[in-house]
C-alpha cells in the first residue's frame, strides 16, 4: 500500500505525522514553478490579530510542505492580501485573483461581511473561495466554488447544548455576541437547549466592541440562571467572565468552543478557572495530527496555539492533498474538495467533505474545563447547583 | 428596588471611566475649539506605554502612573507641535482632518510595534470589594474615580487660579487678543495638548488595567463615547464634563435595565441628540459656547477653486468611459468601480457640507438607507433591481433629510457631531429592528443589477453603469450649483445670519440640499447592496463615514470634480499602496497628514 504512494502523499504524511513516516531531510527542496493561493483577509484593522493568527499556521504548514518536497515537485506559496474585513476591498481583492491565472484557490475573508461581499465574483469567475472560519449559514449557498471548513455551528452548538445540561444545568442564562455567527449560535444553542429539557431564562445579545457588561449581568442574575452559557470569541469572552465573578456572581460558565485560546485564560486571569468549554481541538489530545501540529507550533513560535492557527494549518494541508490529488486547475480544485477522502485534520481527525452543503461534518470535540489557570479535559465531576 | 440600585451603581461606574477620557477632550475642545480624534489614541499608546512599564521595568503601579504620564504629556506637546501648529490660522476643519490622518497613524504604530493580538494588563491592587446593593466596587474604581475627580479638580484649580491657567482661559476666549495682550499662545497650546494627553494616556492604562485588556483597535469607540459624554457636559467644561460622563453611564444602564444589552449605543446616542436640540450648549455650557462657534464661513477654508476648463473635464469623462477598451483588467475596474461609486458618497457629502455648511459625519447611514431598502425591496418583495435602485434613492432621500432635519438649527461642530450620531443610530436600529432588517443576520442572496432578466455582473459593465451614475449625478449637481439654489445654499455656508435676515428661508435650502445629497448616497449605497449580494449593519459602518469627510475635504470643499478627485484618490491609494501590507494605512495616514498640513483648502479647492 505505502508503495503506491507518490512522493508528495508521502510529503503530505510527513507533515501530518511527523517526520517518522517519511524521511524529509531527504526530499529535494521543490524547484517548479510555484502553486499559488490567494489569500484575503484582514492585517490591520479591527480584525488584524485573526490575520496575524491565520498566517502563523499557514507558514508552519507550508514549511513543513515545503521542506518535504513541495506538491510533485512545486513549492506552495501564498499571496496574503490585507482587506481589513471590509467587503469594499474584499470586492477589488476577488477581482485581482479571479484575473490573475497563477491564483488556484483563494482563502478567506475572515467575517462574513467581508467574505460574502466577494462570494459572486468568486462564483462567476470559477475560483474557489475556500472560508475556514465563515460560519454564516448561507455562507456556501453563494454557488458551487463557495467552500467553507468552518466547524458548523448545526454542529457545534447543540453539543455544547448537551454538555451543559450534562453538567446537571437546567436554567440557561445566553450572553451571545450579536453578529451573524452569535445569532445563529444562540438560536441553534436555545433549541438545542429546549429539546434537552433546558430553559432558557435569559438572552443578551452585545456588541464586538463592548468592554462592561456590569449592568448586562444584573438582567442576568436578575433572571435567575444556574448557569450563564457564553457565545463569545476569546477576547470578549475572557471580559465577561472577569466581570461575572468581580461583580461577585457565583454562578458556574460554560463557553462555546471559540473562547478556547491561550489568550482567553491571559485575559481572564484567575475568572476563567472552572470555566467549562468544548473545543474542536486541544493540544493535550494524544491524536498524531494534534500532537505533530503543536510540536512544531510550539518549537517555531515558543507559545501554544490557538483554533484559529489550527484551521489556517488544516487548510494549507487540505489544499496540498487536493492539488496532489485533483491537480491545480480551478474547477479541478472545485471537484477535488467534493472527492476528497479523509484528509488528516487537527480538527476532524479526517476531513471529507459533503459536496451538497459544500461543508465538513464531524468536527471532533473535547469537553474541558478550566483548572489552575490551564485547559484540562473535564473530570466528569458535576458542579454542585443550588 | 435592589437591581435598580445596582443599575445605577453600574451606571456611575462606567461613567466613572468615560469621564478619564472626556476631562482631556473637553480640555482641548475648550481651548483649542477642536474634537480631537487622535485622543483616543494617545489613550491607547498610554494602555501600552504602561504595559511596556509594567512588563519589562517590573515598576509598581504609582511608578507606571507617571511614566505614562510624561511619555503621553511630551507625545501631546509634539502632536501640537509638528501636526497642529502649522495649521493655526487656517480653516478649523484642517486641525479636525489632521487628528484622523494622526490617529490612524498612531493607532497603526501601535499594532505593528505591539502585534495586533489583545493583552493583558494586570494590576497590583488589594483584592477587596465594598457591597452596594446586590453589586460591590473594587479599588479599580475607587482609583479612576480618584483620579478622574482629582484631575478634574486641579485642572480646575490650575485654570481658575494660576497665571498660566489665566492665559489658557484668555486664549480660549479670543486667541488674537491673548496674543496682542503678550500671551504665549503656542505656549499654552502646547500646555494644554501636554495635559490633555497626559490625561489621557493614564486614561488608557487605568481602562486597560481594569478591563484586564488593551488592544490597538481600542481607540476610536473611547473618542467617540468621550465626545458624546462632553457634549452632554457642555464642550470646553471640565467639571460638565465628568457629570455628562456619568449621566451616559446611567442612560446607558438604564436603557440596558429596560431593553436589553443590544440596545445601550442606541440610549447613548439618542441621549446625545436630545441634548443636542433641547440644551446644545450641554448642562454647563454658558451661551459662550454657541458664539464661540463660526459665525461665517471660518469652518471651511475659503480659497479660489482651482479652474478646470470644461473640455479637460470632458475629456477625463470620455477617458474614463473608454478605459475598459484599453485597460480591461477586471481588478482595475473594480477598484475603480468602488472610486465611482464613493464619489457619489463624496458628491453628496461635498453638497451638503461645502454647498450648504453642514458637516456631516454620519453619512455612511444614507448608504446604509439606501443598500437596505434596495437590498429589502429586492430580496422579500422580489422587486427588479433597475426599480428598486431609484426607489431606495427616493427613500433615502425622505428619510435621510427627516432623520437631519431636527439638527438643522446647529452649526460647525455641533452639526458634526450629531449626524455622527445619527450615523450610528441608523446602524443600530438596522441591528435592532430584525423583522424589517434581519438584524445581526444580515441580508444575503441580494440579487445582481439586473432589468427585465438582462443580469448585469461582468466587471465591466458595473463599471460602466456607476461610472454613468456618478456622471449623471455630478452634472446634476453643476447644474444645481450655478443656479439662484446654488448660490442661495453658498450664502447660507458662508453667512446664515446674514442669509436669513434676506429672507432665505433656511431650513427650506438645508432640506433641499439634504434630499438631493441623499438620492446620491442612496443609489451609492443601493448598486454596493446588489455588487455585495450581502449586507449587515457593519457593512457601511462608521469609519466609512469618516473616509467620506476626508475625500470631500481632500478635493475641496463644495467642488464637484474635487469630490471625484479626492474619492479616487482615497479608494486608490490603499490599493496602491498593497505592496506594502501590514504598512499600507500607516502610509495612507501620512499621506492624508502631509495633505491636510500642505494643502489644506483640497486638491482642488473650495468653490
Amino acid at each position: 500500500m505505502h508503495a503506491h504512494f507518490s512522493p508528495t502523499r508521502r510529503a503530505l504524511l510527513a507533515v501530518t505525522f511527523g517526520a517518522a513516516f517519511a524521511p524529509a531531510a531527504l526530499a529535494a527542496s521543490p524547484q517548479g514553478e510555484p502553486i499559488l493561493l490567494g489569500v484575503s483577509g484582514p492585517l490591520t484593522g479591527p480584525n488584524a490579530q485573526y490575520g496575524a493568527q491565520w498566517k502563523k499556521g499557514f507558514d508552519l504548514a507550508l514549511d513543513a510542505i515545503n521542506g518535504a518536497g513541495g506538491v510533485k515537485g512545486r513549492p506552495l506559496q501564498y499571496q496574503f492580501e490585507d482587506s481589513q474585513a471590509d467587503p469594499r476591498q474584499t470586492v477589488a481583492i476577488a477581482q485581482k485573483f479571479v484575473s490573475d491565472p497563477k491564483i488556484v484557490v483563494e482563502l478567506g475573508d475572515f467575517s462574513s461581511t467581508a467574505s460574502m461581499a466577494a462570494s459572486s465574483i468568486y462564483q462567476r469567475a470559477g475560483l474557489v473561495q475556500f472560508g475556514f472560519t465563515n460560519s454564516h449559514p448561507n455562507f456556501t449557498k453563494g454557488g458551487d466554488f463557495i467552500w467553507s471548513s468552518s466547524v458548523s455551528q448545526a454542529d457545534e452548538t447543540p453539543r455544547l447544548a448537551k454538555y451543559a445540561t450534562e453538567l446537571g444545568f437546567k436554567k440557561l442564562a445566553v450572553l451571545y455576541l450579536n453578529t451573524d455567527w452569535g445569532r445563529t449560535s444562540q438560536t441553534l444553542f436555545s433549541n438545542a437547549a429546549k429539546s434537552l429539557g433546558a430553559e432558557v431564562v435569559a438572552a443578551e445579545g452585545y456588541q464586538p466592541d463592548e468592554k462592561d457588561f456590569r449592568s448586562t449581568l444584573v438582567r442576568v442574575r436578575d433572571a435567575n440562571p444556574d448557569v450563564i452559557v457564553l457565545i463569545s470569541y476569546y477576547a470578549d469572552g475572557a471580559l465577561i467572565a472577569r466581570q461575572i465573578r468581580s461583580v461577585g456572581l457565583k454562578t458556574p460558565i460554560v463557553a462555546n468552543g471559540s473562547v478556547y485560546s491561550p489568550k482567553f485564560i491571559e485575559l481572564a486571569g484567575d475568572a476563567a478557572n472552572g470555566v467549562f468549554t468544548e473545543t474542536n481541538f486541544f493540544p493535550g489530545e494524544q491524536r498524531p495530527e494534534v500532537q505533530n501540529f503543536v510540536t512544531k507550533f510550539r518549537a517555531r513560535y515558543s507559545e501554544d496555539p490557538d483554533t484559529f492557527n489550527a484551521v489556517a494549518y488544516d487548510t494549507i494541508v487540505l489544499m496540498a492533498q487536493v492539488f496532489d490529488q485533483f491537480g491545480t486547475e480551478r474547477a479541478g480544485v472545485r471537484d477535488g474538495l467534493a472527492k476528497v477522502k479523509d484528509v488528516p485534520s487537527v480538527i476532524f481527525g479526517k476531513a471529507t467533505f459533503d459536496p451538497e452543503t459544500r461543508r465538513v461534518a464531524g468536527a471532533r470535540a473535547v469537553y474541558l474545563e478550566v483548572r489552575d489557570g490551564k485547559f484540562a479535559p473535564w473530570d466528569g465531576v458535576k458542579p454542585t447547583t443550588n | 428596588m435592589n437591581s435598580f440600585i445596582d443599575y445605577t451603581v453600574n451606571g456611575l461606574v462606567i461613567g466613572n471611566v468615560y469621564a478619564l477620557l472626556a476631562v482631556g477632550l473637553a480640555l482641548i475642545f475648550g481651548v483649542a475649539n477642536l474634537i480631537n480624534f487622535a485622543h483616543g489614541s494617545v489613550y491607547t499608546i498610554g494602555a501600552y506605554v504602561g504595559w511596556a512599564a509594567i512588563t519589562f521595568l517590573h515598576t509598581p503601579l504609582a511608578v507606571t502612573i507617571l511614566i505614562v504620564a510624561v511619555a503621553c504629556g511630551a507625545l501631546g506637546a509634539a502632536i501640537e507641535r509638528v501636526a497642529l501648529r502649522p495649521l493655526q490660522g487656517r480653516a478649523r476643519i484642517a486641525p479636525l482632518l489632521a487628528t484622523i490622518g494622526l490617529s490612524f497613524v498612531l493607532d497603526q504604530l501601535v499594532q505593528l510595534i505591539a502585534s495586533p493580538n489583545p493583552r493583558a494588563l494586570p494590576v497590583d491592587l488589594p483584592d477587596w470589594r465594598i457591597s452596594i446593593g446586590g453589586g460591590s466596587v473594587g479599588p479599580m474604581d475607587i482609583l479612576i474615580a480618584g483620579v478622574g475627580l482629582s484631575s478634574a479638580a486641579l485642572l480646575y484649580g490650575f485654570l481658575r487660579f494660576t497665571k498660566l491657567g489665566y492665559a489658557v482661559r484668555a486664549t480660549a476666549q479670543d486667541r488674537d487678543a491673548a496674543r496682542q495682550m503678550g500671551v504665549n499662545v503656542d505656549g499654552v497650546n502646547s500646555a494644554v495638548f501636554a495635559i490633555a494627553s497626559a490625561l489621557g494616556g493614564v486614561s488608557g492604562l487605568l481602562v486597560g488595567m481594569y478591563y484586564n485588556h488593551i488592544d490597538p483597535a481600542m481607540s476610536f469607540q473611547a473618542t467617540l463615547k468621550g465626545v458624546v459624554a462632553v457634549v452632554i457636559g457642555g464642550v470646553g467644561n471640565v467639571p460638565g464634563a465628568i457629570v455628562g460622563s456619568l449621566l451616559l453611564g446611567l442612560t446607558e444602564s438604564y436603557g440596558i435595565a429596560l431593553f436589553g444589552t443590544t440596545y445601550r449605543n442606541l440610549f447613548a446616542f439618542a441621549l446625545l441628540i436630545l441634548f443636542l436640540l433641547v440644551l446644545p450648549n450641554g448642562l454647563f455650557g454658558g451661551r459662550k459656547a454657541v458664539e464661540a462657534e463660526p459665525m461665517t464661513g471660518t469652518f471651511i477654508a475659503p480659497s479660489r477653486a482651482l479652474r478646470v476648463p470644461d473640455y479637460v473635464v470632458a475629456a477625463l469623462a470620455a477617458g474614463a468611459f473608454a478605459l475598459p477598451l484599453v485597460a480591461p483588467a477586471p481588478y482595475l475596474l473594480q477598484v475603480l468601480t468602488n472610486s465611482w461609486l464613493a464619489g457619489l458618497l463624496a458628491l453628496s457629502l461635498t453638497l451638503v457640507a461645502g454647498a450648504a455648511g453642514q458637516m456631516s459625519f454620519g453619512h455612511a447611514g444614507l448608504l446604509a438607507i439606501g443598500g437596505y431598502a434596495s437590498a429589502l425591496l429586492a430580496t422579500d418583495y422580489g422587486v427588479m433591481p433597475l426599480v428598486s435602485v431609484p426607489v431606495a434613492g427616493v427613500v433615502t432621500s425622505l428619510l435621510g433629510t427627516a432623520l437631519v432635519f431636527p439638527a438643522f438649527r446647529l452649526r460647525g461642530h455641533y452639526i458634526a457631531i450629531a449626524t455622527l450620531a445619527i450615523g450610528e443610530i441608523v446602524s443600530l436600529v438596522i441591528l435592532n429592528w430584525e423583522s424589517l432588517t434581519h438584524g445581526a443576520m444580515g441580508v444575503t442572496g441580494i440579487p445582481p443589477l439586473s432589468a427585465f432578466g438582462y443580469e448585469v455582473t461582468s466587471a465591466r459593465a458595473v463599471y460602466w453603469l456607476t461610472l454613468s451614475a456618478l456622471v449623471a449625478f455630478a452634472l446634476l449637481q453643476a447644474r444645481l450649483s450655478s443656479s439662484h439654489i446654488g448660490r442661495t445654499l453658498r450664502a447660507l455656508r458662508d453667512d446664515e445670519i446674514a442669509a436669513r435676515s434676506h429672507g432665505v428661508k433656511v431650513t427650506r435650502y438645508k432640506a433641499l440640499a439634504f434630499g438631493f445629497a441623499g438620492f446620491g448616497a442612496g443609489v451609492s449605497g443601493a448598486i454596493s447592496a446588489h455588487l455585495f449580494s450581502y449586507l449587515n449593519n457593519q457593512t457601511f459602518d462608521s469609519q466609512l463615514s469618516l473616509l467620506a469627510v476626508t475625500m470631500a475635504i481632500l478635493g475641496g470643499m463644495g467642488n464637484i470634480l474635487g469630490a471625484i478627485v479626492g474619492a479616487v484618490a482615497l479608494v486608490g491609494l490603499p490599493e496602491a499602496f498593497r505592496f506594502a501590507a501590514e504598512y499600507r494605512i500607516l502610509i495612507y495616514g501620512i499621506v492624508l497628514l502631509l495633505l491636510v498640513r500642505f494643502r489644506p483648502q483640497g486638491l482642488l479647492g473650495t468653490t
